[in-house]
Formats: C-alpha cells, structure tokens, sequence
C-alpha cells in the first residue's frame, strides 16, 4: 500500500464517472431526506442572514453604487458576521432562485441546496482520494461510509457550515496532494484553501497541519540540490522572520494597538506585503532551481497568498474595515463562550474539559462497524510509521500521501481536544477528521479483502474480490444503514452500538441531543391537538425556526409563539439535563407533572410536552 | 544451518498472509455484532400496551402514599401513562430513601443496552424488602418493595405555607409583610421576594419546596409557622435553584437558612449553602413530640444573585412496626 502514491495517478475517466455517481447519490438522497429534518436554532438564524445577503447581491445588480457604501454593507452583513459569508451567500441565492422566482421549492429546501452540493463533495472526493491511495474498494468505502454515519448524514442536510468546512478542508488537502504530482494543481490548493476561509474558522488551521508536511517533503526533495534548498531555506526563512516580527507587534502594542495602528502604511502592512511578494520570489527561484520541491510547498505559498485575499474579497462585511472586522471575528472565536454539556454522567460548564471527550464521543457516535476499520487504520499506518524505524522494515514506511492522510484524520480531534477549547455541538467541530478516518477504514476493508481473497485463491483460483468484498461491504454497512434510517431526523441524538445506542447513551449519562431540531417530532401532535390561536412555547427552539416551521407548512400557521410557559397554553421541553428547571418551571406553571404526549426516542425522552389544565 | 534471520522473514511473511484473513475475521465479528444490535434493540423496547397495563396495575393495586420509581431512572415515558401514584426518577434517584413513602413500586426495563439491574439493585435493596415477585408486562418489569426507611411526615412547611406568616426583616429596621395572595406571599413589587409552594430542580431532583430568595445584605426573608405538632425529628433541608447553584462566581455569596423557635428566639438548625454547592443541604435534629411548637424559617445572603433558594422545613416520625 505504501507503494501505491509512487505511481503516478491516473485519472481515469471511470473513476470520474463513479465520483460523479456518487456526488449525484448524495445529492438525492439528501434532497430525498430533508422535508423531515428540523431547523436547528443556527441554522434559522443562517435563513435571515442568508435573505439579508442575497437582497444586498440584487441591490449590487441594480445599484451598485448605493449597495459598495459601508452603510449598506452593513445593514445587510451586520447580522451574523460571526461567521464568513460564502456559504450563506449561496443559501440565499438558492433561496432567491428556488422559491423565490422559480417557486420549485419550498423555503427551507431551496436554503439548504448549496449544503447538499457541498456535502456532496466529500463522498466524491473521498472516492477519488482513496481509489488514488488504496484502489476503487477503498475508495468507495471511504466513499459511502461517510454519510452511513448518522450524525454526519443529519447535519449533512443543514444550511449551516461544519460539514461545508469539512468539504472545503478535504478539498484543500486533496488538491495538496495531487499539487504534489500535477502542474499547476497549486493554484487550485489555494483556491480551495480560500473557499475554507470563507466557510468557518477551522480553515485558519489548515496551514498549521500541511505546512510542516509540505515544508518536510521539500526538504527531503532538495537533500542532493543546494540551489534549491537554499531558495527552500529563504522561503521558509521570509515566513518565519515575518511571523516572528508579527508577534513582536502584537506583544510589544497589545491587541487593541496593534490592530488600531494596522493601517496601509503601517510596518503590518509593509510585512504583509513583503512576505506576498517575497513569497512569489523565493518560490520562483524554488521553481527554477527543483519543480518536484516547488510542487512540495507551493500550494503552501498558494493558501498563504489565495487564502486570505479570498476571505477578505469573499466578505463585503470586511471591505471597508478589515482590520478591525476580522479581528473582532477572530477574538469572537476565540473567547467563545462555554455551553453547558453532559458527558458521561456530569455537566461539563467550564474549561478545563476532560481530554478524553472527543475520542470517547467520536467511539460512541460512529457506527462501530464503520468506526472499527477507521481505529485499525490509524493503528496499522502508526504501527507501520514505528516499524520503519528498524532498517529491515523500512519498505512498510508510510507514503507521503499516506502521512498526509493520517495527520488529518488526527490534527481536528487534536485541536478540539484541548481543554480550554470549547466542547459543545456533539461531534460535528471535528467533522473535517472524519472524511480522512473514513479513508483509513477503507484502507482497513479493502486490505482485508484484498488480502484474503489472494489467500483464497490459493484453493480457489476463480474467487474474485467483488465475491468477497460486496458481501464484506453489506455486512459492514447494514448496521449503520439501519441505524440510520431509524434514527432520522433526528441526527443529534444517534449513540452507536458501542454506547448500546441511545438507551445505553442516556444511561452512561450523554447529552440526548442539541440545537432542537427534534421537536419535529411533536410538531404533529401540536397540529392535530392544539386549540385555535393556541400560544405554544417551543423550549430551544428559536422565534426564527417557529416561523421557519410555519413557514414551511410543518406547523398550524394559527399556532402563535409563546415566550415561556407562563404566556402558553403547551409548553413543548426539549429533555437536557442542564435544562431541569424550565421542566419544573412548566409543572409549576400548568398545574400538573403529567405531560400529554412526546417524543421518545427508544424510550429516551428527547421532547416531552405539556398541556396547561 | 539455517539461517536465523530468512526462519524471521519466513514467519513475518507467514504472518503477514495472515493479516488480511485476520483482520476479515474480525470485521465480519464486528459487523454482524453490530447488526444483531441494531435488529434485536426493537425487541428490547416495551409498547404503548405494555404502560397501560402497569397502569392499570397501579391503578388497582397501588395505595395512597405509594411511589414509583424507575430504572433506569431515565424511562419517562411511564409518566404519559401514570396518574395517580407519584412517579420519581432523575439522576441520583436510586439512592434516594424516599422516606415519606411506605412502599415503592419499582418500573425496570432489564433488557435496555447496558442495564445494569445489580449495580440498581446494590444501591436500592438494602432498607427495602420485596413484597410480591416481579411482575412482567412485555419488556416492563414491575416490583413492590416496603419501604423500611419509611418515616410518616408530621409537619411539612411546603403543605403549611398558605398558614404562614411571611415578611422580609431588616434586622434593626423593621419588616416588610408579605400578604398572601391565595397562592402566593408576595413581598411588594420584587418578583423574586416570595414565599410559595414551587417546583424546581435542585441537582437534577424535582422537588416541592419552598421558594425563598433572599433578599440581600443582612435583611432576611422570613416564613414563620403556628405552633403544629412535630414528629421526633426536625429537617431543614436547602438549596440553590437550577444551574445557578454550580456558580462559583467571585461576587456570589453564601446562603444562610435557619430555623428558630419563636418562643424562646432559640436557633434550633442553621445551614449553609456555599457557591457551588449543587446538591440540597440538610440538617436535622431531634425534638420532643409532646408540645406543639411555633416555628420560624429565614433565608439569608449577602449578595441574593443567582442565589435564587428552595427549601424545606419538615418534621417525621418513626414508623409503626
């Protein structure tokens, strides 16, 4: 398997068809899924500022003077700049496209098209990527297996940004490799990198994980060229001297100075531009002197350079005040607040979190016959990685592309890990891991059928390794497939077999769910049974998602909003542990502690409602 | 002789065949392992019926100053089908001694993924003894058990409330009354400063108690009871409301609760809750069951954010064997 990067990739048009294939699978079966699926409380925030974009894109159209003004930039990217705007830029132009002028779609549908075409890439990009390192089966393992896992496949549907930024951080890592063989492949790196930028935050991480990658492989690449090393040296050199004096500005005039002094003739703007400019140099000079290790680091120089320009071009929030703008973004970030969550039998309130809790989630969130292959692979490649050391071993060294591989399928489980970091939103903060774990499970399952149909044919020279590999593939997937099936819409609650699914989460004493979209679940019984004009108070769930509920006919539009349940009539309590007291609150408040109807998710309590007597 | 090292090779090319099939074996024990979970877990689920027939059980058999408890103490479902006989269960309720109860009828699903019936059973059956067999309803397992920490409640400040007197008191100033409403002792416009009858989760458990929020600085808000009669035990159990009590905020103070006989001014419990103390507070002491005896309960804290408390003063006796 190691071998497998030293040939050179061929793209075969099959495997374009069969990638093509399956972005279309994925693209059905999201659309096919989603009526169903609730409007977690981000995503109807997402919905207004995806609106708020799109009218600020028709006024570009038709007045683009009045619409360039700093004035009107902000009243239409005012709300949510917490996030870049790229993918709401897109869920509000579907919308505009979809419902608005075409009218094919409902609201929600026609909002959350972009996620699916975006959350589709990662099943083509997997194929593509694990066909290139491990062959066709493991490709379309890693392929199909992503979005068998339920989590991920709910928050495929969503309008919101942890599985684009997953999309988007593949994307980068897969033009990276393929930047390492293919001319010009670099730009495309940098472009992709951007798109990551102009998604979430995650992206700024990306060059953390590739950079000493690529920075390594150069270096390996120029051991027998001293011009080229030397023109390697100078440009890590400029990266590392400018970072180095970024940091004395910041330390030396704080935060608040330095990002108040950030002017277009000021020292940070004079290293910006030297490092842009001294990057294409050094870089040109790597170029003439090595292409092999120009190929290594030049899509690093590609992020650097693309990456940037693109959030800030991508960003009309940030055209009239960048410094500023991004800086309050990235403080936002990172001094986000902590929200409460229960992780075996204890609310986690306040860092320090335990370090264990994102590998311990991540085991009892992914099927385990999906997560199982994903534990071998990552053993087998760091099993390999210590085997090497010893001489006689050292053809079982993983490949470049290999360790790239790995080192992703860690880095965003590393980085949440920390314990100042914060710990909410289930599992989908290290979804840029999962596509890349996928990969080494099918690493995993295509060796081992590979493998032993070699050994079979030993006996039996006419077995084939689809004869061994589909029904390995079936037997594999039907747990997860089941899983997930019965667990839909309900992705945030789903506890895989190693939990003992969601009976034995709650008993381990897991967090049941968040976001609360899985009042959809009762949304049925409110319309059936709820008086005329009745008030309902929808605990979590957001004044935008009632509407969006109503909106898009899963709610009695005479239904109108309560704002606790001292004003309602049903009160719907979506089950935290954190969140006892509005339970008792709505006991208090009707009279009585027997509620009327809910949903229980095998026997779990997940929304529980109240009818006031 | 052989050469060592090609025996070495030898064996690591054996094994290394041996890997694939290894690893298919364990796959395939992997995956049809999970796949018997995910087909048998339905089976493992009661029905709809299954709770009606419990309840209807209950209905028949069970009697007033029963309980019911669950486990695991997170199947609450049972309550959409339960009326009539209190249902418990929240996390930390299996050792809850449930003492106002004679008997507790206990709902099981034994065959839940990861039920773990002798770890309940360890922290529940010591001070209970079964009084019928375990009795099946599909997946629903239904037991009644005595009680034997069994205490008949005498007095009780959250049934007495409405006979309370109330008021807010500044220690060398004067006080403020708080009229009672019908429902609730409501000391003039503050929202918070009431004496009521409440429900609230203090460390996960539902309790009835008796919402007391102190005023603030050294003025406390005071419950006083008519001479009742009491048990041979007094209880003061308090605590902080909701997620308020896990704060361990600089500026947030202690909670001080008391109780005192109005006739002597003698403090008879006195308790504190510190931030971050999440679980209810008790104290207890014995006293004579001859005399009725006029009682006052206050509530105190330097600072009263987020000290929103709930509390309960009771009074029980020693059951008859």
């Amino acid at each position: 398997m190691s071998q497998a990067m030293a040939v050179t990739p061929r793209w075969a048009e099959k495997d374009s068809w069969i990638a093509a294939a399956l972005f279309a699978a994925s693209m059905v079966a999201l659309i096919a899924t989603q009526a169903p699926v609730g409007f977690v409380r981000d995503e109807s925030v997402y919905f207004v500022a995806a609106q708020s974009y799109a009218r600020w894109l028709e006024e570009l159209f038709r007045t683009p003077g009045q619409a360039l003004t700093d004035a009107a930039i902000l009243r239409a990217f005012e709300i949510n700049h917490e996030h870049p705007a790229l993918m709401k830029m897109a869920f509000g132009l579907s919308h505009l496209v979809f419902h608005e002028w075409l009218g094919v779609l409902k609201p929600a549908a026609a909002f959350r098209l972009p996620a699916f075409a975006v959350a589709s890439l990662i099943p083509a990009l997997s194929y593509l990527l694990g066909r290139w390192l491990y062959g066709r089966a493991a490709g379309l393992w890693a392929a199909i297996s992503f979005l068998l896992v339920p989590r991920q496949f709910f928050n495929a549907h969503l309008a919101c940004f942890d599985v684009p930024i997953a999309a988007f951080w593949l994307l980068t890592v897969y033009t990276f490799l393929r930047a390492q063989r293919e001319e010009r492949f670099w730009i495309w790196c940098g472009l992709s990198f951007g798109a990551a930028l102009a998604t979430k935050h995650n992206g700024w991480f990306l060059p953390f994980v590739l950079a000493p990658l690529g920075v390594a492989r150069a270096w390996f690449l120029t051991r027998e060229s001293p011009a080229a090393r030397t023109w390697l040296g100078r440009w890590v050199g400029l990266g590392a001297g400018i970072s180095l004096l970024f940091a004395i500005l910041w330390v030396t005039q704080g935060p608040g100075r330095f990002v108040g002094s950030f002017t277009a003739l000021s020292p940070a703007a004079a290293l910006l531009a030297l490092g842009a400019v001294g990057t294409v140099v050094t870089l040109r000079g790597l170029y003439r002197a090595q292409q092999s290790a120009f190929r290594a680091v030049a899509p690093l120089g590609a992020m650097a350079l693309l990456g940037p320009a693109i959030f800030y071009l991508h960003w009309p929030y940030l055209w009239h005040h960048p410094v500023e703008r991004a800086a309050w973004y990235f403080d936002f970030h990172a001094t986000h607040v902590h929200y409460a969550w229960f992780y075996l039998g204890r609310l986690l309130r306040n860092p320090p979190f335990p370090l264990d809790y994102v590998v311990v989630k991540t085991a009892l969130t992914v099927p385990i016959s999906i997560f199982a292959p994903m534990v071998f692979g990552l053993a087998a490649l760091g099993g390999r990685a210590i085997a090497a050391l010893f001489d006689r071993w050292r053809s079982l060294l993983p490949s470049f592309a290999e360790a790239v591989v790995a080192v992703n399928a860690v880095a965003p489980i590393l980085i949440i890990s920390h314990p100042n970091v914060p710990h909410f939103g289930g599992v989908k903060h290290w979804f840029p891991a999962m596509p890349f774990l996928a990969l080494l499970g099918g690493m995993v399952v295509a060796g081992a059928a590979r493998g032993s149909v070699a050994a079979l044919r030993r006996r039996w020279p006419a077995v084939g390794l689809p004869a061994l590999a589909v029904p390995l593939f079936a037997v594999l997937f039907a747990p997860a497939l089941i899983a997930t099936a019965r667990n839909h819409p309900y992705g945030t609650s789903y506890y895989s077999e190693l939990a003992g699914g969601l009976p034995g989460a709650a008993t381990l004493g897991m967090q049941r769910q968040f976001w609360s979209n899985n009042v959809t679940g009762v949304l049925e019984w409110l319309n059936a049974h709820a008086p005329p004009n009745a008030r309902v108070w929808l605990h979590e769930v957001t004044g935008l998602a009632f509407q969006e509920y109503q909106l898009n006919g899963m709610l009695r539009r005479d239904i109108r909003a309560a704002s606790g349940p001292w004003d309602a009539e049903i009160a719907a309590y979506q089950y935290h542990q954190e969140f006892r007291e509005h339970e008792m609150n709505i006991w208090q408040a009707f009279d009585t502690v027997t509620p009327v109807t809910g949903l229980y998710l095998d026997e779990t309590p997940q929304v529980i409602v109240y009818q006031r007597r | 002789m052989p050469n060592p090292e090609s025996a070495a090779i030898g064996r690591w090319k054996q094994a290394e065949r041996a890997l694939p099939l290894a690893t298919l074996v364990v796959l395939l024990w992997v995956g049809i392992g999970a796949l018997y979970f995910q087909l048998s877990l339905p089976g493992r689920l009661p029905r709809e019926g299954n709770y009606r027939d419990v309840a209807a059980t209950l209905a028949k058999e069970a009697l007033p100053g029963d309980v019911l408890l669950l486990y695991p103490w997170w199947i609450e479902r049972a309550r959409l089908f339960v009326s009539g006989t209190p249902v418990v269960g929240y996390l930390g309720s299996d050792v809850n001694r449930l003492s106002g109860h004679a008997r507790i009828w206990v709902l099981a699903q034994p065959e839940l993924p990861r039920s773990d019936r002798a770890g309940f059973e360890r922290k529940f059956l010591p001070g209970r003894s079964p009084l019928q067999p375990p009795r099946r309803f599909g997946t629903l397992e239904l037991s009644l058990y005595r009680n034997d920490f069994y205490r008949p409640v005498v007095f009780s400040a959250v049934q007495e409330y409405r006979s309370a007197r109330a008021y807010v008191e500044d220690p060398g100033r004067g006080r403020l009354d708080c009229p009672f409403d019908g429902k609730v002792h409501r000391c003039g416009e503050a929202e918070q400063l009431r004496v009521a009858a409440e429900w609230h989760e203090l460390r996960y458990e539902p309790r009835h108690c008796l919402s007391m929020h102190p005023p603030g600085g050294s003025r406390r808000i005071v419950a006083e009871f008519p001479a009742l009669p009491l048990g041979d035990r007094l209880v003061l159990e308090a605590g902080i409301v909701g997620e308020h009590a896990s704060g361990r905020q600089p500026e947030l103070t202690p909670v001080r609760a008391a109780v005192e006989d109005m006739a002597s001014g003698a403090r008879l419990l006195e308790l504190a809750i510190s931030p971050g103390q999440e679980e209810m507070q008790r104290v207890e002491r014995p006293v004579s069951a001859d005399l009725p005896v006029a009682l006052r309960v206050w509530v105190q804290s330097d600072n009263p954010a987020s000290r929103e408390t709930c509390l309960e003063l009771s009074s029980d006796r020693a059951a008859a064997r």
